[in-house]
């Protein structure tokens, strides 16, 4: 556009110009993808496997320090954890190969229904999915 | 004078590439420490790839206003003397503490900047998590100083990249410690793997972009413990991958709260007061995060040092 205003010779330039910014472009967003499927295929994520009681008490002990939670859940594939400390919730699910906390009222989390051995929590910015046995929910352990 | 002649960020991409390569296999093969989880990488080198295109977006902006600021200037810097790059090393370094401070500090450079720490790893493809917003923001702002001094606007570029670039390599777990010489002087893997650690005893300190000195000056330095290893990224970790929700979430929490807030007063600190500020206090910052650190050491009887 700003050829056509200034003459041939600018159109020349500019167009070299768009030329050598697209080849750029184009060769920085094949290097993402590479060095992506690099390290995909080398398989460096940290290790996750399912947490058991003990893993999943230093977990809610970690994430939220000022805590006591009464009781304590582990989904049933261990990628995830409820605890309840009286009318408040500490929920942790499993996020690539690290754990995000959130807390939230213990009355929404009683609330929910699980379908087919999943139970999935509405969160702000996410909406993890917790693996339930036998659709019983609240778990005895919670309730 | 104007234009820099070279950019040192792009003249290091090819290095930075194959840093990050090298840094994967040293990690597959287990020769030192160093995790990448897919999704956390795509995030990290979309982030830096978008920012570029940011910065060629915003780029005529700030280089036209630092171009006019020189027009005004103090002195006449020569880009040919060594001990004015002496100099503008010296202060772009101090600049760089004094912006990386605020950004940390205040919650509208926050929402810009927090995308460098988000990400749960702390490896190479970390250092490329870039901003996209920092021209919004007007962070770059605190750099017409040293062109109004009289500093040529292409060596102000020009040692912008180097603090880049060298803060590139910092960005890694494989390496623990430096030779204590270097420590003591310089930003290195250890001083800022603290820098992004969320623990709480790590909140706000190690601003250094070269130089750690700043930090000692200013005492927001302290030191990687053995004893409590870093766990990285934000203080509420963000519950996705999704790499538009990483680059504004911030600023739409503080619409959110702008456009909640029930005075003038209360709005001025949601955007200007710490990350965290609420009117009533009951968010956590970085500084209550600190004090119950410290109440329950002292209630477990062993104070920080």
């Amino acid at each position: 556009m700003l050829g056509n205003l200034n003459g041939n010779k600018f159109r020349g330039d500019a167009s070299v110009l768009d030329k050598a910014l697209l080849i750029q472009l184009g060769g920085s967003i094949a290097a993402v993808a590479l060095l992506v499927a690099f390290a995909a295929w080398m398989g460096v994520a940290r290790a996750t496997p399912p947490l058991d009681a003990e893993a999943a008490r230093a977990l809610v002990a970690l994430e939220f320090p000022d805590h006591k939670p009464d009781a304590v859940w582990i989904a049933a594939d261990g990628a995830g954890v409820i605890a309840r400390e009286g009318d408040l919730a500490l929920v942790l699910y499993r996020r690539g190969d690290s754990y995000v906390a959130r807390d939230l009222p213990w009355s929404v989390i009683a609330g929910l229904k699980p379908t087919n051995g999943r139970l999935p929590v509405r969160l702000g910015d996410a909406r993890p999915v917790f693996a339930v046995n036998d659709d019983v929910w609240p778990p005895k352990e919670l309730a | 004078m104007l234009k820099a002649p070279f950019d040192p960020v792009q003249l290091a991409i090819p290095f930075f590439v194959l840093a990050i390569v090298l840094e994967i296999l040293v990690g597959r093969f287990g020769k030192a420490k160093a995790n990448y989880e897919t999704r956390d990488t795509a995030v990290s080198l979309s982030m830096g790839f978008g920012s570029t295109v940011a910065g060629l977006l915003f780029g005529g902006v700030v280089f036209a206003t630092t171009v006019w600021v020189w027009h005004h200037r103090i002195f006449t810097i020569p880009m040919t003397a060594v001990w004015a790059w002496v100099a503008v090393f010296l202060l772009e370094d101090l600049t760089y503490y004094w912006f990386h401070r605020l950004s940390h500090e205040r919650r509208v450079w926050w929402a810009s900047h927090v995308n460098h720490h988000t990400s749960t790893h702390y490896n190479l493809s970390t250092a490329l998590r870039q901003t996209w917003t920092g021209g919004v923001a007007g962070t770059w702002l605190l750099w017409l100083p040293l062109s109004f001094l009289g500093f040529p606007p292409a060596m102000v570029a020009i040692q912008k990249g180097v603090s880049l670039v060298y803060q590139f390599w910092i960005h890694t777990e494989a390496i623990k410690r430096m030779p204590r010489w270097f420590e003591a002087v310089f930003n290195t893997p250890s001083h800022h793997r603290v820098h992004h650690a969320r623990n709480a005893r790590y909140l706000d300190a190690n601003y250094a972009g070269i130089l750690i000195i700043w930090d000692r000056l200013f005492g927001t330095f302290v030191p990687e413990t053995d004893e409590e290893p870093c766990r990285y990224g934000t203080v509420k970790n963000l519950g996705n991958f999704n790499l538009f929700h990483n680059v504004f979430h911030e600023w739409i929490g503080i619409g959110k709260d702008v456009a909640g807030s029930k005075s003038p007063r209360e709005a001025l600190g949601y955007v200007f007061g710490p990350p965290g500020w609420s009117p009533d206090g009951s968010r956590d910052t970085s500084h209550t995060l600190k004090a119950k650190w410290r109440a329950r050491l002292e209630a477990e009887g062993s104070p920080p040092q």
